[in-house]
């Protein structure tokens, strides 16, 4: 056997199999479109509603994703429960973003109140560190390695789109521009992992109906 | 009935079960999940379907395997496991292989 079979990587093999589809990166790349529609959105809509219109937009796409999964992934791929090791694993990255969030949530009302004040590029940076953080993390402890891509990309985003705005004159503090970067990035990469799901992985000729036998 | 002194070789208790290839490789996956279904097994093993099904017979035949037939829809949907003894088999036969290969020399 040329490759070395262990346990940990039968188990990190199953996990990327049973996930590596695509679909949730294409959710992430939607979630960035936020931040880089929200701001051109907010002059005509109000900072509310311009980023309260993406919730029906987000819950389309997220049940276009389920039904892609159960219909068109699952049989290709077939489906898997994971063991308690796991699981544990899922529910310290879930507190670790659950961390990350409350961290910027508090940052983000610092920044509103006008509480604490700091010096404009402090606060872009202070974001970027935390998004970098929250990736990084999320590559770790999921085994993806491309979310230290998308780490770099949207950690990025805050600080040169303050650069863009102040040496460039971007609009909208130059998110359109970085995070509309990073969320295309994403969602190409999704949507090609999933096309190469799709054509490298047909669907079985026994299909269900023989499992039986 | 073993000669007096002589020791019985580990090689000996090695289960021959889980022992063939394909097996094993189904078994470490139900090692390391809590369960699968025929489609996910199939592809992490590359076994085809019918060798999957007969090497899942021989497994659930030994008490190592459980598998749970069902319905997805309107298609019959099976999912496997495995079962304590098939846990208690595994490390056991994990202990036995390392036992008679941890000592070879490079």
């Amino acid at each position: 056997m040329s490759r070395q079979l262990s346990l940990q990587e039968a188990e990190r093999r199953a996990f990327t199999t049973a996930y590596e589809d695509g679909l949730w990166d294409v959710l992430l790349g939607c979630f960035l479109l936020l931040f880089a529609v929200a701001p051109p959105l907010s002059r005509s809509l109000g900072d509310f509603w311009s980023s309260a219109v993406f919730l029906p937009f987000w819950g389309l796409v997220y049940a276009l994703i389920r039904w892609l999964r159960t219909n068109m992934v699952a049989p290709r791929i077939g489906t898997v429960r994971f063991g308690r090791a796991r699981r544990t694993r899922l529910a310290l990255f879930s507190r670790a973003m659950l961390v990350i969030n409350l961290a910027a949530l508090i940052l983000g009302l610092l920044v509103a109140t006008g509480v604490g004040r700091v010096p404009g590029s402090v606060i872009p940076i202070l974001f970027g560190l935390l998004l970098l953080i929250g990736f990084n993390l999320a590559a770790v402890l999921l085994g993806i390695s491309r979310l230290h891509l998308y780490g770099l990309l949207v950690g990025l985003s805050p600080l040169v789109g303050e650069w863009l705005y102040t040496h460039r004159s971007a609009t909208h503090h130059g998110f359109p521009v970085t995070f509309g970067t990073s969320a295309a990035v994403a969602i190409i990469i999704g949507v090609g992992i999933f096309i190469r799901v799709l054509r490298s992985q047909p669907i079985s000729e026994c299909g269900t109906s023989s499992e039986d036998t | 009935m073993e000669s007096p002194g002589v020791g019985r070789h580990p090689l000996a208790d090695v289960d021959q079960v889980i022992h063939a290839p394909a097996r094993l490789m189904v078994l470490t996956y139900l090692y390391v999940v809590e369960s699968a279904d025929y489609v996910f097994l199939s592809r992490m093993t590359g076994l085809t379907w019918g060798n999957l099904a007969t090497h899942l017979a021989k497994l659930e035949k030994a008490g190592y395997v459980a598998i749970t037939k069902g319905f997805k829809g309107k298609k019959p949907h099976s999912t496997v496991s495995l079962t304590m003894q098939g846990r208690a088999a595994f490390c056991e036969y994990r202990r036995n292989m390392q036992s008679v290969l941890g000592d070879l020399p490079e």
